[in-house]
């Protein structure tokens, strides 16, 4: 297994119990960073209903990550399998005399494009009436501590940035082979067709250099995103993930080290068959969170349970008021910056987007 | 080693039915798959070990000059337009140095080799240009190589069989002379370093 050194890292926690499914942090990605010709499929930031099949469809049975520290092959997701990015058929609908006759829809162009997209499986989830469930599973780019995706680039387009752990590409070197999107456990790169290169999650490098949290954690209106360094001993990502042991990675057994952490979601208690609770039994099943979050989310589940009930008994508990972020900037480690403060002019955006795309520091 | 003559043409002749290519002597490179052994990284390796891949069994290689200009035509069996993920592509390999032991696999980081690369491409790919300059430093370790190559291609398939010519400047022969030649058959997903390639240079008598 490849050591990727970092001086930091970034890491993020996400607080399942509150994400609402709304996508705002996928649309707040989508309108930042991949709104041009050939990105229209992409979604670096991506939200999914679970149990499903996520994005791209069937996402966690395409092998990739490292196994013993050996590299695991892996399927390069398609552009099927990813869907979305749609044309419709506004032009036939609203102006060629057909409004009475067909309805607005994605034209198929015979690709399975129009056969999946992402959250797809939205109104889906698990279970059966009246014991059915679901949450939502906001997925990004997992900028590891070993990016298998970095080992896997023949031509040294992709690293890991030193000085804060960010996983980075140079679109100029990228030559578009996409062993990358293969080796990605997580199959969170997706491939440019228009320019031929892969692409991924930046972190919004560019508003982190301003003190400006990534727009995904910034525009989420549940306020569930905590972003800074994970090694900050005095930081909420350190406490949430090493103190408490609440916050936890999605597919550790990948062995990339991911640096996104989930809180686990508590459930409803599940119905009798005479809709008497039975308090006995979480309407989640636990083990299909382990398959996600491993045995630990166990643990975290009953401390979760354990602090709910020492508030509920008018104790107090540190953990739960981190949770619940008083204080919306609390979120946010060191990257409190409004953006609305900055320099937003077209022709700042333009350097900005130029940057994100070959990952270069300031002045370079 | 095989050997191949620079049949000076008289004329430009990017396009492959060009009649003047009836002037040059076209030579049977017989090609090898790259060795999986000598893929760059783990991951490659894990993931083309068991798979077959470079089973083209050679490429008709024609060389011509005109001026300063040099054109070599390639035609081989591939799998025809890109209808998947992956596009058929071809390349012309000139040792970036003069040293005899460039390793014709695309080079090394000690002797690198120069790269011009065809592609085929999507309708929404017509942007990205055709042939790209590349510079080697082993299977598929392509860096992007000088921006003012003046690299030009021009593409035929009639079914499966591809013919394409590549044209740069004649100085990419160093001497002695040597150009080696990569396919990568597309529908087979062989991309970088999975391919297959001359199973040595030949020389080019200019």
């Amino acid at each position: 297994m490849t050591e990727q050194g970092a001086a930091g890292q970034l890491a993020m926690v996400f607080d399942l119990n509150k994400c609402m499914g709304c996508q705002t942090c996928s649309v707040a990605c989508k309108v930042l960073w991949t709104r041009e010709e050939g990105e229209e499929h992409h979604w670096w930031m991506s939200v999914n209903t679970q149990p499903g099949l996520g994005t791209p469809k069937g996402w966690e049975d395409m092998g990739g990550g490292w196994r013993d520290g050996t590299p695991v092959p892996g399927h390069q997701p398609t552009r099927a399998e990813f869907g979305g990015g749609w044309e419709f058929n506004h032009q036939e609908v609203l102006f060629g005399g057909r409004g009475r006759d067909t309805h607005l829809q994605p034209v198929d162009r015979g690709d399975g494009t129009t056969r999946w997209g992402m959250n797809w499986d939205e109104d889906q989830g698990g279970g059966t009436y009246p014991n059915s469930y679901y949450f939502y599973l906001p997925r990004l780019c997992n900028h590891c501590t070993h990016p298998v995706c970095v080992s896997a680039c023949p031509s040294g387009a992709m690293y890991k940035r030193h000085e804060d752990g960010i996983v980075l590409r140079d679109e100029a070197v990228c030559q578009g082979a996409r062993f990358c999107m293969e080796a990605c456990p997580y199959k969170k790169i997706s491939f440019n067709y228009v320019r031929g290169v892969s692409q991924h999650c930046i972190a919004c490098f560019p508003r982190l250099e301003e003190g400006v949290a990534p727009a995904c954690a910034r525009q989420c209106p549940g306020r569930l995103v905590f972003v800074g360094d994970a090694a900050d001993p005095a930081g909420p990502i350190h406490r949430l993930v090493h103190e408490w042991k609440v916050a936890l990675p999605l597919h550790e057994e990948y062995g990339t080290g991911p640096n996104i952490f989930y809180v686990p979601p508590l459930s409803p208690y599940r119905l009798h068959d005479d809709f008497s609770i039975d308090e006995e039994t979480p309407r989640i099943p636990p083990e299909y969170l382990e398959s996600l979050f491993g045995p630990r989310v166990h643990a975290a589940l009953d401390t979760l349970r354990d602090e709910m009930a020492r508030v509920r008994a008018g104790g107090t508990s540190e953990l739960l008021d981190t949770l619940i972020v008083y204080r919306w900037h609390d979120l946010f480690g060191p990257y409190t910056v409004d953006p609305a403060s900055l320099d937003r002019s077209p022709e700042r955006v333009a350097v900005q987007l130029g940057r994100a795309r070959v990952g270069a520091t300031e002045g370079e | 080693m095989t050997d191949l003559t620079a049949q000076e043409l008289g004329a430009e002749a990017l396009a492959p039915d060009d009649p003047a290519w009836n002037a040059a002597e076209a030579v049977r490179v017989p090609l090898v798959p790259v060795p999986v052994d000598a893929q760059p990284n783990a991951y490659i390796r894990a993931a083309w070990h068991d798979r077959s891949y470079g089973a083209t069994p050679s490429a008709s290689v024609a060389v011509a000059t005109h001026g300063d200009r040099l054109f070599v035509r390639l035609e081989w069996d591939g799998s025809g337009p890109v209808a998947g993920e992956f596009p058929d592509a071809c390349a012309v390999l000139f040792p970036a140095g003069d040293g005899p032991d460039t390793p014709v696999t695309m080079g090394d980081h000690a002797s690198p080799v120069e790269v011009w690369q065809w592609r085929d491409r999507l309708p929404v790919q017509e942007a990205i240009p055709a042939v790209r300059h590349l510079v080697s430093t082993g299977p598929g370790m392509f860096r992007p190589g000088a921006a003012d190559a003046d690299l030009a291609a021009a593409a035929t398939v009639d079914g499966t069989r591809w013919s394409v010519v590549l044209a740069g400047p004649r100085s990419a022969l160093g001497a002695p002379a040597r150009v080696a030649v990569a396919v990568w058959n597309g529908a087979n997903e062989e991309r970088a370093g999975i391919g297959a390639v001359s199973d040595e240079w030949a020389a080019v008598q200019a």
